[in-house]
């Protein structure tokens, strides 16, 4: 059985033994940064944190950016950051790391057993933590060393107004739920009084006591609780575009007119009843709707405060990242994201660009080249002359692409407005001509009978058809790691032609892995061998290091670090060295010629001074599933085509070009997206996870974000797949169809329903009772039959 | 029968101070947080010591 960290879920590599009693249970755990978070977590009587969690998985601290909160130390940040109020200070702070309700409750409980801490508050959604603290007995300082004791890193947060204005309009959406919800049970209890009365008999002064109760808790559902969609019926006008919001407006605007009249004249029947009925089931679904959409995507990492450390008049400062100017010396150390643009000062240092160019293998850069913002400092401390900042950086510029490509992002035809265009039509004829007819006829009632018509055709089933089975649908796919943060996607999955797929993180695990281990020495077994290059890479940030985690390290002795050749380190009195063919030059060993060595993969050596004892092959791996994916979309009639900007031999070496209908490679971010233009009129998903990828993700039809992308290809993307499996794109295309299957059916019996009714109601025949029950039973009929969606 | 002139006006007072409080809560926000508040009650439940 392969053990795992106690803490954070990941296997422990054989032959590590790390482990504490923990009350009195032998834990064991992947390093000693796992086992002192949980040695503080029980020492604290916190336990109850491991038994409460919905996964087996910790954090594990990654970085440490304490520093961050010295920046406070400095009198107008922290009156900027910090509330200063009479009974304490409060500021608001960005987690990070913070998955479940057992991450919130331990941070809560682990601060506020603290002295000095007077309120904590985290909520969950947002991974923002609301602390007040008494200034005289704990510092900010101490707060943010506390949540790193437990695991957690954190930035100061201030609110922008864009937050202020979201949770605004959030509370208002909930406020509308709530009186519309009240305002239909009450609505609803006077009504089936009244249609006992319509049975059996009632007095005209009980009948006109309900009605009039009716109306009064009608009014603030119809006036208030119904005004997002009179809005988008007057934006509808506006924009001679009809959506469901028309007919929707039109049907509770008349129905509520035509009871009102009813009331007042004390004659006819009121609709109260099914007015408030289907604003609430509308509001419903489309609250149910943005909570499915609302995931907490990492945008307001952006707003957080951030530490840069510089060198200003020779002298070393902690600054905020938005003080920093072009011309000043920025310093990176290894394992950094350079946040911004500028031109390498220190002699050497390697950068992962996996987010800018998607090619995985880190970038040897020498003293005067060019670094761009958004790429990772990998293995020396670089000291960087900063030429662009903000806006002007290159990632800044792929920002300004990916913009122009939403504008110019193709419309999916959404099946409900289309129904609902022509519906509007309809109704509006069919009434007109029916009071024409009567008027013509003499009929003093015409205008009565034309609103009954009106009230009939009430699109309630036909409105309820698409929300309720899209957002069964929505939630399905949300646990099955599918999550879709925009509205059209299923609409557009379900007529989905082209798949075009970005190679390095998607279709590939994006980091390395060992796929040939070759000994040319037998004096050591292979597991000696990864053991001793684990223990050579143990300190290393380069990617590389990561691959022989997962081995024991041997013990090695004064390790160093050769820039963009390897490592060294002694081994038993003896020093090994572990790289590439540059360092077996450097040490003056005859070269072997490497015959495959193709640019896919890479080739490291472990060598003495000596001989080469072996030959290590790391390669991208391709994901187990990929290729049967691919080709079940093929066998649908999908076209799937490969976007990438590795270099087609580099491609070639672990995809076949036969999977695929088309094969391109060497694409820059805005040849991607202009490539995804080129094929206009097709219906196109785009599934990528860089940087480089996102204008593309959002020029195509519909877009798919991997689970572990970058933050800018999340929030611009609209689908996530959470659960890193590519078999889950059928899965979501799948139902997708059925979906779309269900609000056909949805759709045909609603209308069918309503032009059922129609002739009856022109002709007058339906009891009003009648009319009501038949409403409230076809859009039962609606929703049970979306809800065949959940199983997916 | 005359009782229901008394008794649902009485009701509809109550409805309306219970959208009262339902508004002050939201306001006070306390629906802001939709993930979470629903488990509370699990954690609450294990606490031995009050916080002072």
């Amino acid at each position: 059985m392969s053990r795992v960290c106690f803490h954070c879920g990941d296997p422990i590599p054989a032959g590590l033994d790390i482990a504490s009693e923990l009350q009195n249970e032998h834990r064991e755990f992947c390093c000693f940064g796992c086992q002192a978070i949980a040695e503080h977590i029980c020492g604290a009587d916190l336990s109850f944190y491991y038994q409460r969690r919905d996964n087996a998985k910790g954090t594990r601290l990654t970085e440490d950016n304490s520093s961050v909160f010295d920046l406070l130390l400095d009198k107008d940040l922290y009156n900027q950051y910090v509330h200063q109020g009479t009974d304490g200070h409060t500021i608001q702070l960005s987690l990070s790391g913070i998955t479940c309700s057992a991450c919130a409750w331990l941070i809560e409980k682990h601060l506020s057993k603290q002295a000095g801490i007077l309120s904590v508050h985290v909520n969950l959604s947002s991974a923002i933590a609301t602390i007040t603290w008494d200034p005289d007995s704990i510092s900010i300082q101490q707060i943010a060393k506390e949540l790193l004791y437990i695991g957690y890193s954190s930035q100061p947060y201030l609110p922008g107004e864009q937050d202020a204005l979201q949770s605004k309009e959030k509370k208002r959406a909930i406020i509308r739920l709530g009186i519309a919800g009240v305002g239909m049970m009450q609505v609803m209890m006077s009504a089936i009084a009244m249609y006992a009365g319509d049975m059996q008999g009632m007095d005209d002064i009980y009948r006109q006591l309900l009605r009039g109760i009716s109306f009064i808790f009608a009014t603030p559902v119809v006036l208030y609780a119904g005004l997002p969609f009179y809005r988008g019926a007057l934006r509808d006008l506006k924009n001679r575009h009809f959506t469901m919001d028309l007919p929707v407006s039109l049907g509770i605007l008349l129905a509520y007119a035509s009871s009102v009249m009813a009331l007042y004249t004390e004659t006819g029947h009121v609709y109260f009843d099914s007015v408030t009925m289907f604003i609430f089931f509308l509001l419903m679904g489309r609250f149910l709707e943005t909570v499915a959409r609302s995931y907490h995507l990492g945008g307001q990492q952006q707003a957080s405060l951030a530490a840069i450390r510089v060198l200003r008049d020779d002298q070393l400062q902690t600054i905020p990242l938005q003080q920093l100017i072009v011309g000043d010396t920025a310093i990176i150390e290894p394992g950094q994201t350079f946040p911004v643009d500028g031109i390498l000062l220190s002699d050497f240092t390697s950068v992962d660009e996996s987010s800018l160019t998607g090619e995985y293998s880190p970038v040897s850069k020498k003293q005067g080249a060019n670094i761009h913002a958004q790429t990772v400092n990998i293995d020396q401390q670089a000291h960087l002359q900063v030429t662009e900042v903000g806006q002007n950086t290159k990632a800044a510029a792929i920002s300004r692409i990916t913009e122009r490509a939403l504008s110019e992002k193709p419309k999916v035809a959404i099946i409900a407005d289309k129904v609902a265009h022509y519906f509007v039509i309809a109704v509006l004829i069919t009434a007109s001509l029916t009071y024409g007819f009567w008027s013509w006829m003499g009929e003093d009632e015409a205008y009565w009978i034309m609103v009954s018509v009106l009230v009939v055709t009430c699109p309630c089933a036909l409105s309820l058809a698409t929300p309720v089975a899209l957002t069964t649908v929505t939630n399905a796919l949300k646990r099955a790691g599918f999550l879709i943060t925009r509205g059209h996607v299923i609409e557009a999955l379900a007529t989905t032609q082209h798949i075009v797929f970005d190679k390095t993180g998607t279709l590939t695990y994006g980091s390395f892995s060992i796929t040939q281990v070759e000994l040319y020495d037998f004096n050591y077994s292979k597991e000696q061998v990864l053991g001793m290059i684990s223990g050579l890479e143990q300190h290393s940030k380069h990617p590389i290091a990561k691959t022989f985690q997962q081995f024991a390290p041997a013990k090695i002795m004064n390790i160093e670090n050769l820039a963009s050749q390897g490592v060294s380190g002694e081994y038993q009195g003896e020093r090994f060295y572990f790289g590439n063919l540059a360092l077996l030059e450097s040490i003056g060993l005859p070269l072997i010629s490497s015959i495959n060595s193709s640019k896919a993969q890479l080739d490291l050596y472990l060598a003495t001074k000596k001989q080469i004892f072996a030959k290590v092959t790391l390669c991208d791996a391709l994901r187990p599933e990929a290729q049967s994916v691919i080709a079940s979309l093929r066998e649908q009639g999908i076209r799937v085509s490969l976007l990438t900007g590795d270099t087609r031999e580099s491609a070639q070496s672990i995809l076949d070009p036969e999977w695929f209908d088309d094969f391109e490679t060497r694409c820059l971010p805005d040849q991607k997206w202009n490539w995804i233009k080129a094929q206009s009129g097709k219906n196109t998903l785009m599934i990528g996870d860089g940087l480089n990828d996102v204008p593309a993700l959002a020029g195509a039809t519909t877009s798919l974000a991997m689970g572990a992308s970058s933050d800018l290809a999340k929030l611009h993307a609209d689908a996530i797949l959470l659960s890193e499996h590519l078999s889950t794109i059928p899965t979501a295309l799948k139902a997708a169809k059925n979906c779309h299957k269900i609000i056909k059916q949805n759709l045909i019996w609603a209308a069918g329903y309503n032009a059922t009714l129609l002739p009856l109601a022109i002709a007058g025949m339906i009891p009003p009772w009648v009319a009501a029950i038949g409403m409230a039973l076809s859009s039962l009929i609606v929703v049970v039959n979306a809800t065949r969606l959940n199983k997916l | 029968m005359e009782s229901l002139f008394l008794l649902i006006p009485i009701a509809a007072i109550f409805v309306v101070i219970a959208v009262v409080i339902f508004i002050w809560a939201v306001k006070g926000d306390q629906f802001d947080d939709l993930n979470r508040e629903g488990e509370r009650i699990l954690f609450e439940d294990d606490e031995t010591d009050n916080k002072s």
